[in-house]
């Protein structure tokens, strides 16, 4: 089975830094995780790929260069090829305009399954692999929570989707667009410390517009549909801390937080 | 010999509740708080020791010694369990680690002569406690001060976080008991001062249960004047210039309690109310009235001549409660053994190392260049900064402080992230000739540079391992760098 697994990667929420003075995110050295929901995509084409070794599993993404690093991390997990599509003419793409890119590159590969995660932390708005599907001319499934691996195979895949009522079970025949919903439980294969000093780039590849050929106005801003009206500073982020002492002053000021949230 | 003839040995030697072969606790013994998180994890890849023993008497460590000795099996002597460097890990099969738990006696304290003596398993907030109560104090605070015991304190040369006003342990030991591997127990006696050749206290400071086993121990003591405690914080716009405040408040004669300047991602993981993203540089004046405020003003004054550094003063409170909260418990220790249990993730590992004032800036930054251009996890890693603590007259300390998550397996964490760093850290600290440890001692992971570390004079150190433990059975691998102990490196 040949599988292409598109992942993103994301500012990791939990570590950043607030300026309460100026209320504002700080964003210097903020580092980058890969999106939760493809997590459990990659770590589903790892366990197939351990359980039928001559799986070949490729990782997309779409990203800036500054991403190299952890592709290459990506690579040493028993991932055969890594791909970054990046050129400078594709930052400020919205989700249209990220499937166009995405789409132009995979519509010339070989696949028997494009799987993904349904969302990402930084968007969650799940539009891409819809999009990637209706491109490529392929049925999808959102929000996957599991693929028997008893009845999965290059023609077609029992998956199960859990919605807000019910838990479904599907089959879908292949090649299909799989996004899977995220899983807290699924975590990636620790690298090997040999594998940690191995240098991978030779397996990771760089496309960049040139290669793809897309219209300068099709990517990017320029190619975005989506228009931004508004922005708006989400209300929690505007917290400030109040660090109170071990004294009845501070016991009150606690005392007096609860009760007005209903807490006592 | 056997495993079970030493065993019977054991036995005939100390009475059943004295001797502990409990699975989990050799399990715990067989590594310290440097391989934590694979500790944690329960991968650890080291042997436990055989048994943990708790002599009664300096006689009952003398006799276990000689037993030891004789049958070349490698001892480990363990107190308050808060070695951070590998000096409590175990690279034997054959392995006794002689605990302190029940050399537990507060022996004397003289307020009158201002000293007091201790057996070697007093916990120094025992001793702390019992002085507060009259109006002294050890003067002596590390971070572990609620768990540290008197011996491991004494063996690893530990220095607290008033140093700069009270010394370091080693300013502190007046006199102390200890056993050789041949059984022979010594006495240093108590005095202010002798010129009766060299100061032999030295050979058991700092030896890491490399040399001997340390029985008891006589500490000064100090009034303390908590009332007049002051407190001064600032944020600065680099470490440069806290440094260089440092250096004027001690160069001019003034010993505050506490002086320390932090990078900005230091400050930022222990100051978060108040760093605004800045360095921060700090001091606590105590003692008598008068040498506070003349303290609290020659700081002030330091501040003022290199006010172009400075950004704002912070509120002291800050300061003070900082301080008042800053000694882990056993229960923190506990909660962060839990937490790595479920989280991939290392917080708080450390790199101490010292130098002269002109020296530290530029390890520092040396550092922080190599670490950026050549660590290839740089990209895991979550925190990279590092404070100045303890500062002396010709110079002071940089604790190289960097957390990281763990993306790999917990086997490899040590020489994934850790060892690459500390790697770093002590070639450009040697290069530069500062010393490689501070405080944290030797242990058995920077053994590859202990050569390096003192030069010609390492034939001293190799000597008094040759004349005081000829067969090698104190404590394997630490200080002294051993091929046999590589694998677990």
């Amino acid at each position: 089975m040949h599988i292409i697994c598109l992942v993103k990667f994301v500012p990791d929420v939990s570590a950043f830094n607030y300026d309460y003075n100026t209320s504002s995110m700080v964003n210097t050295h903020t580092k980058m995780v890969l999106n939760p929901d493809d997590v459990h995509a990659l770590s589903f084409a790892l366990q197939v790929k351990r359980k039928w070794p001559e799986t070949y599993l490729e990782v997309v993404s779409m990203a800036s260069p500054s991403v190299t690093v952890y592709m290459h991390d990506l690579l040493r997990l028993s991932v055969d090829k890594g791909t970054l599509l990046s050129d400078p003419l594709y930052a400020g793409s919205d989700t249209y305009a990220t499937s166009e890119v995405l789409g132009t590159y995979l519509k010339g590969q070989h696949y028997d399954c494009i799987i993904t995660g349904s969302r990402s932390l930084d968007g969650a708005t799940s539009q891409v692999p819809a999009q990637i599907a209706q491109m490529l001319g392929l049925d999808h499934l959102l929000d996957i929570t599991e693929v028997d691996m008893n009845h999965l195979s290059s023609n077609e895949a029992q998956c199960t989707v859990e919605t807000d009522t019910e838990i479904q079970t599907w089959s879908i025949q292949m090649p299909a667009v799989l996004s899977f919903a995220r899983n807290s439980r699924a975590k990636l294969p620790y690298p090997t410390f040999e594998a940690l000093q191995k240098d991978v780039s030779g397996k990771l590849f760089m496309i960049s517009n040139q290669d793809l050929g897309l219209k300068r106005d099709s990517v990017g801003l320029e190619g975005s549909l989506t228009k931004v009206v508004h922005t708006y500073e989400a209300e929690n982020m505007s917290r400030a801390k109040t660090v109170v002492g071990v004294n009845d002053e501070g016991i009150d000021l606690l005392v007096q937080f609860l009760e007005k949230r209903g807490y006592l | 010999m056997r495993n079970e003839r030493i065993m019977e040995h054991l036995e005939s030697m100390l009475e059943p509740t004295q001797i502990n072969t409990d699975a989990a606790d050799l399990y715990d013994a067989s590594a310290d708080r440097y391989k934590k998180y694979a500790k944690a994890r329960n991968v650890l890849d080291v042997p436990p020791p055989l048994a943990i023993v708790y002599p009664k008497s300096s006689e009952q460590v003398s006799d276990l010694l000689v037993f030891c000795n004789e049958n070349l099996i490698n001892v480990i002597p363990r107190a308050g369990k808060t070695a951070t460097e590998g000096g409590l890990e175990n690279w034997k099969e054959q392995t006794l680690v002689i605990d302190t738990k029940l050399l537990d006696k507060i022996i004397k304290i003289d307020t009158y002569n201002m000293q007091a003596t201790v057996q070697a398993g007093v916990p120094l907030q025992e001793l702390e406690d019992e002085l507060r109560k009259e109006g002294f104090t050890t003067g002596h605070s590390p971070q572990s001060k609620p768990v540290a015991k008197f011996g491991g304190l004494v063996a690893t040369r530990s220095i607290g976080q008033f140093s700069t006003l009270y010394g370091a342990i080693e300013d502190m030991v007046v006199g102390l008991e200890c056993v050789f591997a041949d059984g022979h127990i010594c006495k240093i006696k108590n005095v202010p001062r002798r010129s009766g050749g060299p100061d032999i206290r030295h050979i058991a400071i700092g030896n890491e249960g490399t040399l001997c086993y340390i029985t008891e121990v006589t500490v000064k003591i100090f009034k303390i004047y908590p009332e007049n405690n002051t407190f001064l914080g600032y944020l600065i716009h680099d470490i440069d210039t806290g440094i260089k405040v440092l250096r004027e408040v001690m160069v001019n004669g003034f010993r505050p309690s506490v002086a320390r300047t932090y990078s900005e991602e230091d400050a930022a993981q222990h100051f978060y109310h108040f760093h605004k993203g800045h360095c921060v540089l700090l001091f606590m004046a105590e003692g008598p009235d008068l040498i506070v405020r003349a303290t609290a003003k020659a700081i002030e004054e330091a501040v003022e001549k290199f006010q172009d550094g400075i950004i704002e003063q912070v509120d002291s409170k800050h300061i003070e409660n900082w301080f008042n909260n800053l000694n882990w418990s056993q229960q923190d220790i506990d909660d962060e053994f839990e937490g790595m249990k479920e989280h991939d993730c290392h917080s708080g590992f450390t790199t101490e190392i010292s130098a002269d004032w002109e020296t530290i800036p530029k390890i520092y930054y040396s550092v922080m260049k190599r670490v950026r251009e050549e660590y290839p996890r740089a990209h895991d890693l979550t925190m990279l900064g590092g404070h100045s603590s303890h500062s002396y007259i010709n110079g002071t300390n940089m604790y190289f402080v960097y957390n990281y998550d763990i993306r790999c397996a917990p086997e490899d964490e040590m020489r994934v992230y850790h060892h690459p760093l500390q790697r770093i850290i002590v070639e450009e600290t040697l290069k530069l000739g500062g010393s490689m440890c501070h405080h944290h001692g030797i242990g058995k992971f920077r053994n590859e540079w202990t050569k390096q570390e003192h030069g010609s004079a390492y034939y001293m150190l190799e000597k008094l391992k040759e004349a005081f433990d000829p067969n090698g059975i104190m404590n394997f691998g630490t200080i002294f760098y051993q091929e046999a102990g590589a694998k677990y490196q």
